[in-house]
């Protein structure tokens, strides 16, 4: 039975429909992600959950209870919101117990749970600092322990991070993950970025306009996405139509798109020999720009800009307007509606 | 797509029909309701009633236009119209041109000095209506101090000067339009950026250039938007012309009251005619520095009031 | 060596308009402190007529009745916007434009027009609406409303509202609540300093006393407007005595709010000390 299930949620905000029929399961202790461009509807169906909007269609069953209708404050699940929501004229020991002082907790055992959460974000010795005091990852480590203590069933983060720096970031996810799996508490994190919902996630769910295109653990939705906007999205594939596709190899029709990722390509000067499981075409370089330690190569195939991200190792570059040959292998070459 | 077309799946999953919507506590709305009552009795109902009174026949409650045409018939009402409009349009101009400087030097200041000059203005803006009247009879009224001044001296224009004139209001007006007027554009000349200034003169151009080119343009909005609330601030004034003039000079706030208190036959319609031309006033100053300002086609340029 | 010339000219500028502003008021000070002042220097230094003031059991009750008036309605007045920025704010952020012109509204009525359009539609009712007290209340309510009404959403901008009640919500608030702890305490300083202008706003009130109050609720202003025609001296110690309470007014208010920083800080020390024990 799953610990959290979404049946036929619609939503509409006057006439933009927002979500159309979606339903999902998320099970017990797993992170899942909702995944998608802004405007994809992935925050309205996590504040749904939250009980901040109402659907129009549809209920929410979480720990086998229907919540559909009840008020936000008897869910039982809290939220870290993208934008610090931290009480501005409370410090951070009152912010945290907030929660606990609520359920009217008595003072010793408040005491206690704040310090245990503090210690869980290190942020020990800052009980008495302002939140204006904190640096934004602080922040947000104090919303996390103030959102954790209550022990909620379920812990919403809606961009929790995309308003930090890049580096801090990172050590935020690893944080994020770290606390994830040592309380084993269920989380519903929405993003926008890639590469934090592939990190984090034990499921991703990516959605488009309002429905979701696809439900895969983080790897499989990379390797194997199913549509052309997942494959857009996910990998920055190359995403070609069939009839393209079929002109650029010179194979028959098919009526499908193809997703090539970029890293799946190679570059050659001199021609390989032919083998039947991989296509060889011949190609001029257009442009490149460096991405870290990838490359990324514009290579005009045909009548097609094809991208090829290429390892930084070496000083041996491809120049603009040199000739090279475009190697991919077959099983490279994914269907997709 | 949607199953809303499959009215035979729906029904066989109760889950999937449309939500009943939940019964919404509206209790809330409560907390509204003290500031609707205040605002429909005190705000809504007594302006409505003072604007449809405007248009009604005293004794026979018809709707007319008589009331307004008696404002411009009766020489004394066309005066009180007229004087509002030159005092107000006057001392606002007046206290423009002073509060421009004023802010200007404050602008330009070292903070300290910027704040004591603020704290000036701020103390100063409190001195107003019957204490600012009654200062300024003792200072130039019959037996003022200037006045006395002016004939130990022989000065003739203080021995003869008659605080209780046009000349006289003007000058009380004047007073309290000045850190009123300053106050407001401080904040407005702190938003011209030194750059650029520095811009106009890497490309050549000379203060003049700058002030016209770029300082005013810039400013144009603060300066419109202070002019239009000096002027309502000017124009619905009482206190200081009923203090130093009583109903001896014709002003339209004091002629509007007397339609409603005091010894005179009370009008109200004619009273409430006279006040929507008081309103018809100070809005259209208003609209006037609005279309003034949205003429260059610039965006978000609203006024301060 | 120009800037020294911009400065001192900048400084001219600002000390001619401060003389120009300083001097009504220091001339009523003067004149309320000598008997006579019919030559050019004034004769007989004296505080008689601050005695006399004093002396004067009637000069107490406008004084009394000015400050109820001018505290009563801008309480009355934070508290009824308050609750209804608890609607807007919570339930229905769109009339947030709606709210914003019925506020703004009554400072383009100005005293003057609210006052009179008051008067002429409830003095002829019976008694419960034709009561000038509470009608004074009202007016001066809603005369101050576009300055409660700017303080508060002064302060509504500088935080994301909505989404600490949200938090607070989730953390097992009720909205209301959430808005009472978590918003409101935040809207306490803006507040004052809004209510501190509206205060010193209704203390010097004389349009709309005049109007309405009549002689059914005599403030300080309108004993100040009687005594002008008695005693020239006496009514500069008038003015001098309501101006220094204005200032008081200013100057305990601002004093009031640097007094309740120290307190939140002293008691957040404490409930610290508490804490980390």
């Amino acid at each position: 039975m799953a610990y959290i299930q979404f049946e036929h949620i619609s939503k509409r905000f006057g006439n933009n429909r927002v979500l159309t029929d979606i339903s999902l399961t998320v099970d017990e202790g797993r992170l899942v992600t909702l995944l998608g461009p802004s405007g994809c509807g992935k925050s309205t169906l996590l504040r749904c959950l939250a009980g901040l909007e109402t659907p129009d269609t549809g209920r929410i069953i979480l720990d086998g209870e229907d919540i559909t209708d009840k008020r936000p404050a008897e869910r039982k699940v809290s939220m870290v919101f993208q934008q610090y929501s931290l009480f501005p004229n409370m410090n951070v020991y009152n912010n945290v117990a907030f929660g606990l002082r609520i359920q009217k907790m008595p003072r010793r055992q408040q005491q206690q749970r704040v310090e245990e959460m503090l210690a869980m974000v290190e942020l020990q010795g800052k009980e008495n600092a302002l939140p204006r005091q904190l640096s934004g990852g602080q922040q947000q480590r104090v919303a996390l322990a103030r959102s954790l203590v209550t022990r909620p069933k379920v812990l919403l983060l809606d961009e929790p991070l995309s308003a930090i720096d890049a580096k801090l970031r990172k050590s935020l996810q690893q944080r994020i993950q770290q606390i994830q799996r040592q309380l084993n508490i269920t989380c519903m994190f929405v993003t926008h970025d890639q590469d934090e919902a592939i990190f984090l996630s034990d499921i991703i769910h990516l959605m488009h306009q309002g429905v979701i295109e696809q439900s895969d653990e983080p790897i499989a939705l990379y390797t194997n996405p199913k549509t052309s906007f997942a494959a857009s999205f996910i990998g920055n594939y190359n995403v070609l139509n069939g009839t393209a596709f079929a002109q650029m190899v010179g194979d028959a029709m098919t009526p499908h798109d193809v997703a090539v990722r970029p890293e799946t390509i190679n570059l050659l000067l001199d021609a390989p020999e032919n083998e039947p499981d991989r296509y060889v075409l011949p190609g001029e370089v257009k442009e490149f720009s460096p991405h870290g330690n990838v490359i990324r190569y514009t290579v005009r195939v045909g009548a097609q800009d094809l991208h090829a991200d290429v390892l930084f190792r070496s000083f041996k570059l491809f120049h603009p307007g040199q000739r090279v040959y475009v190697v991919v292998e077959k099983r490279n070459c994914l269907r997709v509606n | 797509m949607t199953h809303e077309q499959h009215p035979v799946l729906a029904a066989g999953a109760p889950p999937l029909a449309r939500r009943r919507s939940p019964a919404r506590n509206r209790m809330y709305l409560l907390a509204l309701v003290p500031f609707v009552a205040l605002i429909v009795t005190y705000e809504l109902a007594p302006l409505l009633t003072l604007i449809v009174r405007s248009f009604i026949a005293p004794k026979t409650g018809v709707f007319t236009l008589q009331n307004f045409a008696a404002v411009f018939q009766k020489k004394l009402y066309r005066d009180a119209v007229l004087n509002s409009l030159n005092l107000s349009l006057l001392s606002a101009a007046i206290g423009m041109l002073v509060a421009f400087f004023g802010a200007k030097a404050a602008d330009e200041a070292t903070p300290g000095r910027r704040s004591l000059f603020m704290s000036i203005l701020n103390m100063t803006s409190n001195f107003a209506g019957v204490p600012l009247a009654f200062s300024y009879i003792i200072l130039l009224g019959n037996a003022g101090v200037l006045i006395l001044l002016g004939r130990q001296f022989g000065i003739g224009l203080l021995e003869s000067y008659n605080l209780y004139s046009f000349s006289g209001l003007l000058l009380v007006y004047v007073y309290f339009q000045i850190p009123l007027g300053t106050m407001l554009l401080v904040p407005a000349f702190q938003a011209l950026r030194p750059e650029w200034r520095e811009a106009v003169s890497l490309l050549g151009g000379g203060p003049a250039r700058y002030w016209f080119r770029v300082g005013l343009p810039v400013l144009l909005p603060s300066l419109l938007g202070t002019f239009s609330v000096l002027f309502s601030n000017a124009v619905a004034a009482y206190a200081t012309a009923y203090a130093l003039l009583g109903g001896n000079y014709s002003l339209l706030p004091i002629r509007i009251s007397e339609q409603f208190v005091g010894d005179v036959i009370q009008k109200k319609e004619f009273g409430s005619a006279l006040a929507v031309m008081l309103m018809v006033l100070m809005i259209g100053v208003t609209m006037l520095s609005n279309r003034l300002l949205h003429r260059p086609t610039r965006q978000g340029a609203a006024h301060e009031a | 060596m120009k800037h020294d010339g911009k400065q001192r000219l900048n400084l001219t500028v600002m000390a001619l308009v401060s003389v120009y502003l300083i001097l009504p008021l220091m001339l009523t000070f003067l004149y309320s402190l000598f008997q006579e002042w019919t030559s050019i220097l004034p004769t007989g230094l004296t505080l008689r007529y601050y005695a006399d003031l004093f002396a004067d059991p009637g000069f107490y009750m406008p004084i009394v009745r000015t400050m109820i008036i001018s505290t009563v309605p801008v309480l009355l007045c934070s508290l009824i916007t308050l609750l209804a920025m608890y609607v807007v704010v919570v339930h229905h952020p769109r009339w947030q434009k709606i709210m914003q012109i019925l506020c703004t509204v009554p400072y383009s009525l100005q005293g003057v027009i609210l006052a009179i359009s008051v008067l002429a539609l409830y003095s002829g009712l019976p008694l419960p609406f034709s009561d000038r007290i509470a009608m004074l209340v009202c007016t001066y309510c809603v005369l101050i409303l576009p300055y409660t009404y700017r303080g508060i959403q002064n302060s509504l901008n500088a935080i994301n509202a909505r989404q600490m009640i949200e938090a607070a919500q989730l953390l097992g608030c009720h909205p209301l609540a959430a808005y009472l702890r978590v918003v409101v305490p935040n809207l306490v300083s803006g507040i004052t300093v809004s209510a501190m202008l509206s205060v010193s706003l209704l203390f010097g009130d004389f349009v709309v006393v005049n109007i309405i109050g009549g002689s059914y609720y005599s403030t300080a202003q309108m004993y100040l407007y009687k005594m002008m025609f008695r005693s020239g001296q006496q009514t500069s110690a008038m003015i001098v005595i309501l101006f220094m309470l204005t200032l008081l007014i200013s100057a305990s208010v601002l004093l009031l709010q640097q007094q309740r920083q120290r307190n939140a800080q002293v008691k957040q020390e404490e409930a610290d000390g508490i804490h980390t024990v």
